[in-house]
């Protein structure tokens, strides 16, 4: 075993953030640095990413940022899971962006009685965008199962203001009112000086959706929205844009039992904006420190490599190849859909595919590929079904047919694969860490 | 092979059904540069199966102006010569990011098959729908099964399939430079045809030079003396053939440039509806693109109408069949209106005699510098010397051969030195002298 490759990896994460963000030098009160370079030999984080009912595409935002990082104890994970209570070893549960409702709807009773056990048990929760309104104190059904933050949103309106642009992703409706999204993408933040952030450097972070919030003093507020920039694209009037976004939080941090929440209105995690995704990493970096709940890196691998992992490679390439040309091509159409409360432009079917396809080169420079009974026979049958589907899709569009159910169809699969294909990816990845390939 | 490159060489071998890779060797690169330059080299290895090689320039699908180039090295079987077939309009890029930098296609199926190349993956599929289907119906169905439009597909009509030796591989709808009978090689070979889709992407040793040097070229030549010219008419015009445009007009809808090339070198006639009309077109395809100049010319020739001769040439592409040696034929035969010809068509078998059957660049492409000044005199050897060592210098790099002969900026030391720059490879001065020697030798 080469354990020196291991925590070089994890390592080379510490001192990136550090670095990145001028490093803890500046504020000798929490010189925690040998002390978290202990904490990396022995630990590993473990993280979850939510990838069910109600997630958007946006989870593979997290898998990305992990993945670059070199943080490969990473499982995506459904309500299932989480219902079943397997989240309780996790150290980090990561829910992103979707809608906030059907993951509600999907989690329930049962699910928000782990969510909240698995942080009052020492868990870090991170939202963003959906996953930060999930928690929020909500009188609506069934979103009042996850009242664990004293936060109000500050985007909520009984009567909705003309959009601009956009309409479609304008607004959604909550209970009798409705939440709308006065701008998105790239906005400009205020970071506050206090742990684990520690700095008062402004960072840029994307806003699709998410929310603007008022918390109560039970809350710290780690950055607020400072001001807009040249590519934020506004939904309604500049001046309702700021009055209601403006100065309003945007990271929260709350404590809970022994864990904690972290709710970030903007997508810390999205892949173009590396200063906020430094910053990510840093809360889950000192939350995992502080709390030293992690697994042991070196615990038993019980899965064992299959022996035609060229061929399994081979099939799984020619099957996304197939489908990310027809995505392509649907790229050129004026189409989307509404699913469920989502909008669903043809680009996010290659979201989904080019996460993986990018990720099946770097499969094929490993020894071994590790994969549980069915999983290679599972993911064949889905890959070629995801081919044929988004072939169907393209033919139903051209011959001017409603695509709706199709579309939705669609979208679970691809979810459905991405996910079982990013936990043979992180699994791969892990035992090539640990056994020093 | 790191650079311009996507590193590898597919075989194809129809006889076992079996698909092998292998690298590109830098080492192969360094003293062929590419194109021809290394589609000559597979054709010599692999010579014993009559293989059809296809392949890109060095520079192909960059930002250099006129990198449009794809290439198809054969054995003719009208000639009897290993010769060159050039890929214009979005086939060469296609190719060249189809993750394949080569493809060697040998030995014979024993039922019709068709390949398809994506992603650095060849799937050898049944072809027995398509057989006996004429190349639009065929682009249309491979394009509708794949889902994507812009697969670019190289086939063969009713006259490949017959063995016809003035059988032409088709580019999607319409007619190629294909003027050696290579369809008649993809017939014999029962491969209806290769449907290529380009997702890779390539790396540039030096991007950022690169790409400026590349931009200032773009810059230059939009004050070169071909700036504002365009089409087949103007092509012809300059060839010496004024009256050309005045023939063909009325029916000219647009004219349509190859992949990055600063000037349109193709013509869309409409046939069945008003150019004119700012409408969308009723008809699924009102007319037919031209993209073989002389061609058009020799149709013109037989002393058809323009719309005529566009209906000949749409019916030769729809076959699979090289128009302009149907032009010679219908000459030498009497057919000289356009009922006599297209009834003549399924008659046509063997090639009539040419005068290039020594060549191995098409003659396709005008034989004289177009618009630009090379510095070279009247002399028709010159020219003749000029014009072979100008066109293997296109096809090794990639670049339009047409264009190739209007861009004297375009020098053999540029082209050295942009592809020095995108490949890291210092290449030896001699290089080139060493290959057209070779080729043209």
């Amino acid at each position: 075993m080469n354990k020196s490759h291991n925590y070089t990896t994890f390592y080379g994460l510490s001192v990136d953030i550090l670095g990145a963000l001028g490093g803890r030098g500046n504020t000798s009160q929490h010189d925690h640095t040998k002390e978290q370079y202990d904490f990396c030999r022995d630990h590993y984080p473990s993280i979850g990413i939510y990838s069910g009912g109600g997630a958007s595409h946006s989870w593979l935002w997290f898998v990305d940022l992990f993945d670059r990082f070199g943080l490969y104890n990473v499982h995506l994970i459904s309500e299932v899971e989480i219902k079943s209570g397997a989240i309780e070893p996790l150290d980090v549960l990561c829910v992103s962006g979707g809608d906030t409702f059907r993951i509600a709807e999907s989690l329930g009773k049962e699910g928000s009685e782990t969510l909240r056990a698995f942080v009052e048990g020492g868990g870090i929760y991170i939202g963003a965008c959906a996953g930060a309104y999930l928690p929020l104190k909500s009188s609506k059904q069934p979103l009042n199962l996850f009242n664990y933050v004293d936060t109000k949103i500050a985007n909520v309106t009984k009567s909705l203001p003309q959009a601009l642009r956009m309409h479609h992703k304008f607004s959604t409706p909550y209970g009798c009112e409705f939440i709308f999204h006065p701008v998105r993408d790239a906005v400009e933040l205020s970071i506050g000086d206090l742990p684990p952030f520690y700095s008062t450097a402004s960072v840029v972070a994307p806003l699709y959706g998410g929310p603007p919030m008022i918390p109560s003093s039970q809350c710290e507020v780690l950055a607020t929205y400072k001001c807009f920039t040249d590519k934020t694209v506004f939904l309604v009037d500049r001046d309702l844009a700021a009055k209601t976004v403006i100065n309003k939080a945007a990271v929260v941090r709350k404590e809970m039992g022994k864990g904690v929440l972290y709710l970030f209105g903007p997508h810390f995690e999205h892949p173009h904006y590396r200063q906020a995704n430094k910053l990510l990493l840093k809360s889950i970096y000192w939350e995992t420190n502080e709390r030293k709940k992690g697994i042991e890196r070196a615990r038993p691998f019980s899965y064992q490599p299959i022996s035609n992992s060229r061929d399994f490679l081979a099939q799984l390439k020619r099957d996304l190849s197939n489908s990310r040309i027809v995505a392509t091509s649907l790229e050129m159409l004026p189409v989307y859909w509404i699913i469920g409360r989502k909008v669903y432009e043809p680009a996010k079917i290659r979201e989904f595919l080019e996460a993986i396809w990018k990720r099946i080169h770097r499969l094929e420079k490993t020894e071994n590929i590790f994969l549980k009974d069915l999983e290679q026979e599972y993911l064949q049958s889905l890959g070629s079904r995801l081919r044929d589907l988004v072939r169907e899709l393209k033919r139903s569009i051209d011959e001017g047919k409603d695509t709706s159910e199709l579309a939705a169809i669609l979208f679970a699969d691809l979810n459905r694969f991405s996910c079982m294909f990013c936990n043979i990816y992180f699994r791969t990845m892990m035992a090539a860490s640990t056994m020093g390939e | 092979m790191e650079y311009l490159s996507s590193d590898k060489i597919g075989i194809i071998d129809f006889t076992t059904s079996e698909v092998s890779e292998e690298p590109l060797d830098e080492e192969l690169v360094r003293e062929n540069i590419g194109g021809i330059g290394i589609t000559t080299i597979l054709h010599e290895k692999y010579k014993e199966d009559d293989p059809v090689v296809l392949g890109t320039g060095l520079l192909t699908g960059t930002l250099v102006p006129g990198s449009a180039l794809g290439v198809i090295t054969a054995r003719s079987p009208i000639s009897g010569k290993v010769v060159h077939t050039p890929l214009t309009m979005y086939t060469g890029i296609e190719l060249k990011y189809s993750g394949f930098d080569y493809l060697v296609i040998k030995g014979k199926a024993q039922n019709p098959v068709y390949l398809w190349i994506h992603d650095g993956i060849a799937d050898v599929e049944d072809a027995g729908e398509l057989w006996g289907k004429d190349t639009w119906t065929c682009t249309d169905q491979i394009r509708k099964l794949m889902g994507d439009d812009v697969i670019q597909v190289l086939g063969i009509g009713g006259a490949g399939e017959a063995g016809s030796e003035l059988a032409q591989i088709t580019c999607n709808y319409w007619g190629s430079a294909d003027r050696w009978g290579l369809g008649k090689i993809f017939g014999e070979k029962k491969l209806k045809l290769v449907a290529v889709r380009g997702m890779g992407l390539i790396e540039i040793a030096e991007p950022e030079e690169f790409v400026s040097q590349a931009r200032s070229m773009i810059a230059e030549f939009r004050s070169a003396p071909f700036s504002g010219r365009q089409g087949v008419g103007d092509l012809l015009a300059e060839l010496g053939h004024e009256d050309f445009n005045s023939w063909m007009g009325p029916l000219v809808h647009r004219h349509k440039s190859c992949f990055n090339t600063p000037i349109p070198t193709n013509t869309f006639l409409f046939l069945d509806e008003e150019p004119q009309l700012m409408k969308e077109s009723e008809k699924d395809e009102p007319g037919v693109l031209v993209t073989d100049p002389l061609a058009l010319l020799a149709l013109k020739n037989l002393g058809l109408s323009a719309k005529d001769a566009g209906e000949a040439l749409k019916a030769c592409a729809k076959q699979g069949i090289d128009p302009y040696r149907v032009a010679l034929l219908a000459q030498e035969n009497g057919k000289t209106t356009l009922q006599d010809l297209l009834g003549f068509l399924p008659e046509m078998k063997a090639s009539p005699e040419v005068s290039y059957v020594q060549e191995i660049f098409s003659p396709w492409c005008p034989r004289r510098p177009l618009w630009g000044d090379f510095g070279i005199g009247s002399d028709e050897s010159e020219i003749s010397q000029w014009w072979n060592r100008r066109q293997a210098v296109a096809y090794i790099f990639g670049i339009h051969p047409i264009f190739a002969l209007m861009s004297p900026q375009l020098s053999e030391d540029k082209l050295l030195e942009l592809a020095a720059l995108g490949t890291d490879i210092e290449f030896d001065s001699n290089t080139i002298d060493k290959i057209v020697g070779r080729l043209i030798d």
